[in-house]
């Protein structure tokens, strides 16, 4: 009796801490989106990113419109012919995924079709996330 | 009065004139709309202003790609159209009238065009024009460039390969500064170009489309570009089936060839290169005779300021310097050509371009050099503004252009009779 509360206790506590976790990350994540400048972000989509994607619902370039990306599952959404890999790579699009792949898209999805070669500066990144995570 | 002041040409002088305007009418080709459609993209994604064929950095990579870039999707219409209609009148009369022309207040349809223009396969992809001359109601082949391209991988790096079989040296060059693509990239078929005389690049014997030529080029990195290729001319016949009429001259041994680095830092972009075209020429096949022996080598650069679309500058510049030996009578001669020009677009729709040229050489009777003002409205072409439904992706670009003449032909007094106004209207769809 007293093992199987112990396991049940310690199937909680992982269970709570696992969810804490999950929230503090997510948090984060937001946190991370919410601490770049907008308009600073609309800038660079023009510059960087706007020949490519627009971020009208629906209108996809060469690559797929981004409105709604923030928080969605990466390659999956229907109307676009999204990579192989890009379907294959199981990643939901939050401030850290985001930031990895507009840092170095190559690296993080091999074999993908952008050919962006990646945006250096993590201030940038974190002002361009800011914005593509007000588009929805 | 003033228009009643007449312009003396010699028959010489007018038969080169007749033959650089028709030239200048037959290599006017710009945003496709069909490239649009295959990649989804605006015409702003690829080119300054929202209309052709100044490319940004997008659309070399996409001319270098080969024509293949896609949203993926199958089942689009390779096939565009363009027609170009204009106004001209010249500062003083031109008589006799040109072939096809009045004496000035020149209302014309200029040409329209059909193109295939498109991918082929994943790595296969075609520009090819054919074009109607609206002032000698010719039709003809105009500018053909087939790619086969790929991306490899070399030390890490992505290196673009690929070859083009073209019709016309410099068609197949990513950078507005040779000048098959340099601007202006329309002009009026009344008005006088740059001048009596052009380099052999520059279509001085009027050899383009009656060639047919292969090059192979990489870039590496995105950054260093190279390409080494050469030309053959056709037979007469095959030129007359393609509707160009015969010319006995002929190319002997040639070769192209071309350097540069470039740079696309989002918001600027810029490059650096050196071209050159070596050919020895036989004036006429059906006699036996030596050959002329050309030598043009060139030096061009460019700058464009892209920053966020909104305000956009671009400055383009070449120099080329041709040398000349001449097989029958043994002469050397040089031919020099200097072209800058400078663009800035509002809102990739409301445009404005001063270029100056300058053509000077051995034979001061060829010395021509002024100005290129021009203003132009392109309304759609971008995700701000397109087409109404179903034309989507067509586009138009309504301009005034101006040419000034300092110096024409070795002559300053009556320069500036030649100083030509040009309205254009110019769509595609």
């Amino acid at each position: 009796m007293d093992q199987l509360l112990i396991m049940k206790t310690t199937h909680k506590s992982f269970l709570s801490a696992f969810i804490l976790s999950a929230a503090a990350l997510g948090a984060a994540s937001s946190a991370n989106a919410q601490s770049g400048d907008i308009a600073k972000g609309t800038a660079l989509f023009a510059t960087h990113c706007s020949e490519c994607h627009s971020m009208k619902e629906g209108k996809d370039k060469k690559g797929p419109s981004l409105f709604n990306t923030f928080g969605a599952k990466a390659g999956q959404r229907a109307g676009f012919n999204y990579s192989d890999a890009m379907r294959a790579g199981q990643l939901t699009w939050n401030a850290e995924t985001l930031s990895n792949y507009i840092a170095n898209p190559k690296k993080v999805v091999p074999g993908g079709k952008m050919k962006y070669d990646g945006l250096e500066s993590a201030a940038e990144r974190a002002d361009l996330i800011a914005f593509l995570a007000v588009k929805k | 009065m003033f228009f009643l002041k007449k312009i003396k040409l010699t028959a010489a002088t007018l038969l080169k004139l007749t033959a650089l305007s028709a030239t200048l009418c037959a290599t006017q080709s710009f945003a496709m709309p069909s490239f649009a459609r295959q990649t989804g993209m605006d015409c702003s994604g690829c080119h300054i202003g929202a209309f052709g064929p100044q490319l940004t950095p997008a659309g070399v990579l996409f001319k270098l790609n080969g024509y293949t870039d896609s949203d993926g999707a199958a089942g689009k219409n390779p096939l565009s159209a363009m027609v170009v209609a204009s106004f001209s009148k010249t500062k003083a009369n031109q008589t006799p009238a040109p072939d096809n022309l009045k004496e000035n207040n020149n209302f014309k349809i200029d040409q329209a065009s059909i193109f295939y223009a498109g991918k082929i396969t994943d790595n296969i992809g075609a520009f090819v024009q054919v074009t109607h001359n609206g002032v000698d109601h010719s039709t003809s082949l105009d500018e053909l460039d087939v790619r086969y391209a790929r991306t490899l991988e070399l030390g890490g790096k992505d290196v673009i390969a690929g070859v083009s079989v073209n019709n016309n040296p410099g068609v197949q060059d990513p950078f507005n500064t040779l000048p098959v693509w340099s601007f202006p990239f329309t002009s009026s078929p009344a008005g006088f170009g740059t001048g009596p005389a052009s380099t052999l690049i520059n279509d001085g014997l009027g050899v383009a489309g009656r060639v047919i030529g292969t090059s192979a080029y990489a870039l590496f990195d995105k950054s260093i570009y190279a390409e080494l290729g050469t030309y053959k001319s056709m037979s007469p016949r095959g030129q007359y089936l393609l509707g160009l009429g015969e010319d006995q001259q002929r190319l002997g041994g040639n070769t192209y060839w071309r350097l540069a680095w470039m740079k696309d830092q989002k918001s600027q972009a810029f490059h650096v290169g050196l071209f050159g075209w070596k050919a020895s020429v036989e004036p006429d096949r059906t006699v036996s005779a030596p050959k002329d022996n050309y030598r043009d080598l060139g030096i061009d650069a460019s700058y464009q300021f892209l920053g966020t679309r909104e305000h956009v500058a671009t400055v383009n510049f070449s120099h080329v310097k041709e040398s000349k030996d001449e097989g029958a009578t043994g002469l050397n001669s040089t031919l020099k050509e200097t072209r800058i020009n400078a663009s800035y677009h509002y809102n990739q729709t409301w445009g404005g371009t001063v270029g100056l040229f300058s053509t000077r050489g051995s034979d001061p009777t060829v010395a021509t050099n002024g100005a290129i003002l021009q203003a132009d409205w392109t309304p759609w072409g971008k995700e701000s503004a397109s087409a109404p439904s179903p034309f989507g992706s067509a586009n138009v670009r309504l301009g005034a252009q101006y040419w000034i003449y300092n110096k024409f032909a070795g002559d300053t007094t009556t320069a500036k009779d030649h100083n030509t106004l040009y309205l254009f209207a110019w769509t595609s769809f």
